[in-house]
């Protein structure tokens, strides 16, 4: 009933409803260390409804950010339950689909993910960008996927490992002689082989970097190879192996760093080439609760949800609104954040959706010789 | 209508005669019915979501045998299938050279059995992901094994033991024990005592006893352990990947990035493959003199 009268609302309005729905934040100071947090005290009604939202979540550190940043305002918001549950995967989504048993409303993937999957049929349901906020840069949305936070593939090293010196670049990490130690790369896995740093290792300038020169990564890889201990296949891996000093220099997700700096591992991230990348929430084809969905998505976009979702773990907002709540500390480890942007190269969804295959297979090919 | 003249006892009694006369009339009728629960479990949970998978080797995207065609030029593919296979079948045989005495050890034992029984059993409780761990601790450049060779004065760099083959195998060795150690045991316990004493009896030594005696008849025990061991080797997914070296790369973390990059059709071909080596070897397995006995049941 609630959702019936929502679509006689002009939708072009509501979007300037949602802006000033937005109460004045209200700042209280945490116990601790802890930042500011914005809390948002009221949305617009057309993002207000009943019945529940089945989200799909990688778990983790990551859903407990959402949790305290989404979840849990959302539900006291707009009187929508949200179920939260682990196992966000491509593949289970074009399972759920093509078997017409579709158990998740919103999942969270990759923008890579989702163009590849609406490349072999009709995975997704088109966002509605009627409710979303405009703080939402451009470069987020596209027809199937709401790209939510950023995060970068980056280069981590130990602080101790080198006398003071710090690598500032690929071809510092090549270089065995300056930077002695071993090294970890990404090996074989659910995600794509670094080419790009191998590339810009080998002088590749970064603007010129896309379309990808396979052969010549793979020219620039041999040529680390040796020190190379370990190829990893999961997040958790080179995070573990900077602990343990197993290796002194390895590639990361940017996000895993911040546990280990917290414990006081003298370790940390060179953001200069480093890749970014962003994760978005996709509504599967047919989903029951769609409207529901499609609330939660322009809810979890807007600035302040999205402002307590980067305080929480370290990835970057997509809504330029969310940066004026975010204390300029916190600012230094946000890949979205201006400064941080800027040393960063954008991933190429589109050059990786259209040559993943012969990309990957020539990788594995020669990582295996 | 002739039912409702029937007393309520005369019903059962012959209903039960009946079922007598089934049972005469179909003697396999009983062991099907007891295992009827478990047999349509396995149909619904098993069987079918398995065959229909498997089935997307031949029809996604279309009907055809492109994927089969596809493997004996596949490169990677065949690498990967050798590095599985040796990978399973070294860490077979030191699986069951390390087996096989405290096998005999479980056998002979009497008060001290339940003991050898716990040490065996108890790491097999323990979860796969926490043992690999546990390995990564030990083997690494700064664990443990490292740290007390260097601090003895005996190696002056630290060696390379993690995120090598040799620490897969070890990983594996440790994790497969068990799955060699008890079928083994199980085949020894059932060798009459007497067979041995007449050996002795007859002027063999220990050893010869041992060798013409035991262990011939231990190896439905050694088949059964050995050919367990090594299907479970073959699938093996998460162990490789955390402790192994750049070159440890197993058929299942091919399925896995087949899966992920949404080659159904192709992974599903290459887990059709594992499962055909893997039938291939229990279908050999029931050749082997004496072997097949086990898999049998005993008249």
């Amino acid at each position: 009933m609630g959702e019936r009268s929502i679509t006689t609302i002009n939708r072009r309005r509501a979007v300037g409803l949602i802006t000033a729905g937005l109460a004045a934040p209200f700042v209280s100071r945490w116990a601790g260390a802890q930042p500011a947090w914005p809390e948002q005290t009221a949305v617009p009604d057309i993002l207000k409804g009943s019945g529940e939202v089945r989200i799909a979540t990688w778990g983790g550190a990551l859903q407990q950010a959402e949790q305290k940043a989404y979840f849990e305002p959302f539900e006291k918001l707009t009187g929508i339950k949200v179920r939260a549950l682990p196992g966000a995967d491509q593949a289970k989504v074009k399972a759920m689909v093509e078997t017409g048993n579709v158990e998740w409303d919103i999942v969270q993937l990759s923008n890579g993910s989702i163009m590849n999957l609406m490349k072999s049929g009709d995975y997704f349901e088109r966002i509605d960008y009627s409710l979303i906020d405009d703080g939402v840069g451009k470069e987020y949305r596209s027809e199937y996927g709401l790209e939510m936070l950023v995060w970068a593939s980056v280069m981590a090293y130990r602080t101790d490992a080198f006398n003071g010196a710090a690598p500032a670049s690929w071809a510092d990490f090549w270089d065995v002689g300056k930077f002695p130690g071993s090294r970890a790369l990404y090996g074989i896995g659910s995600e794509h082989p670094e080419l790009e740093f191998a590339l810009m290792a080998a002088g590749v300038p970064a603007d010129k970097l896309y379309p990808l020169d396979v052969d010549k990564a793979l020219a620039s890889y041999e040529k680390i190879r040796k020190s190379v201990t370990k190829w990893w296949t999961t997040g958790a891996q080179p995070p573990q192996m900077l602990t343990d000093r197993e290796v002194v220099m390895t590639t990361v997700w940017n996000g895993r760093m911040a546990a280990l700096q917290e414990q006081g591992v003298p370790a940390t991230i060179c953001w200069n080439q480093g890749v970014a990348r962003r994760d978005g929430w996709g509504v599967p084809k047919g989903a029951k609760n769609k409207a529901n969905a499609m609330k939660f998505v322009a809810y979890s976009t807007m600035a302040i949800p999205q402002a307590r979702f980067a305080l929480s773990i370290p990835y970057g907002p997509v809504n330029e609104g969310s940066f004026k709540y975010i204390p300029p500390e916190r600012m230094a480890l946000l890949p979205s954040a201006p400064e941080i942007k800027k040393q960063l190269i954008q991933y190429d969804y589109d050059w990786w959706i259209a040559n993943q295959d012969m990309a990957v297979a020539k990788f594995n090919k020669w990582l295996l010789a | 209508m002739s039912d409702s003249s029937m007393t309520p006892s005369m019903r059962i009694l012959g209903g039960r005669r009946e079922w007598s006369r089934w049972r005469r009339d179909i003697p396999w009728l009983t062991p099907l019915l007891l295992a009827a629960p478990l047999l349509l479990y396995m149909a619904v949970f098993y069987a079918i979501p398995v065959v229909s998978m498997l089935l997307r080797s031949l029809n996604d995207p279309k009907w055809s045998l492109d994927h089969y065609a596809a493997l004996p030029s596949d490169v990677v593919f065949l690498k990967v299938l050798w590095i599985t296979l040796s990978t399973s079948f070294i860490v077979t045989l030191a699986t069951l050279m390390l087996a096989y005495p405290v096998a005999l050890a479980l056998s002979r034992a009497r008060s001290t059995a339940p003991l050898i029984l716990i040490v065996v059993l108890l790491p097999f409780w323990t979860s796969v992901l926490v043992r690999t761990y546990a390995w990564m601790v030990l083997l690494g450049r700064h664990g443990m094994i490292n740290e007390a060779l260097m601090a003895l004065g005996i190696i002056e760099q630290p060696l390379r033991l993690l995120n090598t083959t040799l620490a897969t195998e070890i990983a594996m060795v440790h994790i497969l024990l068990p799955y060699m150690i008890l079928p083994i045991a199980n085949a020894l316990r059932q060798i009459d005592p007497s067979l041995a004493l007449a050996s002795s009896g007859l002027g063999a030594t220990p050893w010869g006893t041992f060798r013409q005696v035991t262990f011939p008849l231990s190896m439905p025990g050694v088949a059964a352990g050995m050919l367990l061991v090594f299907v479970l080797a073959l699938g093996f997914y998460i162990t490789p990947a955390m402790v192994g070296g750049s070159r440890d790369i197993t058929l299942s973390m091919l399925i896995a990035q087949e899966v992920d990059q949404l080659h159904w059709g192709y992974a599903a071909t290459l887990s059709t493959l594992l499962l055909a080596v893997a039938l291939g070897l229990v279908a050999i397995a029931q050749l082997l003199p004496g072997v097949g006995n086990t898999f049998r049941t005993s008249k």
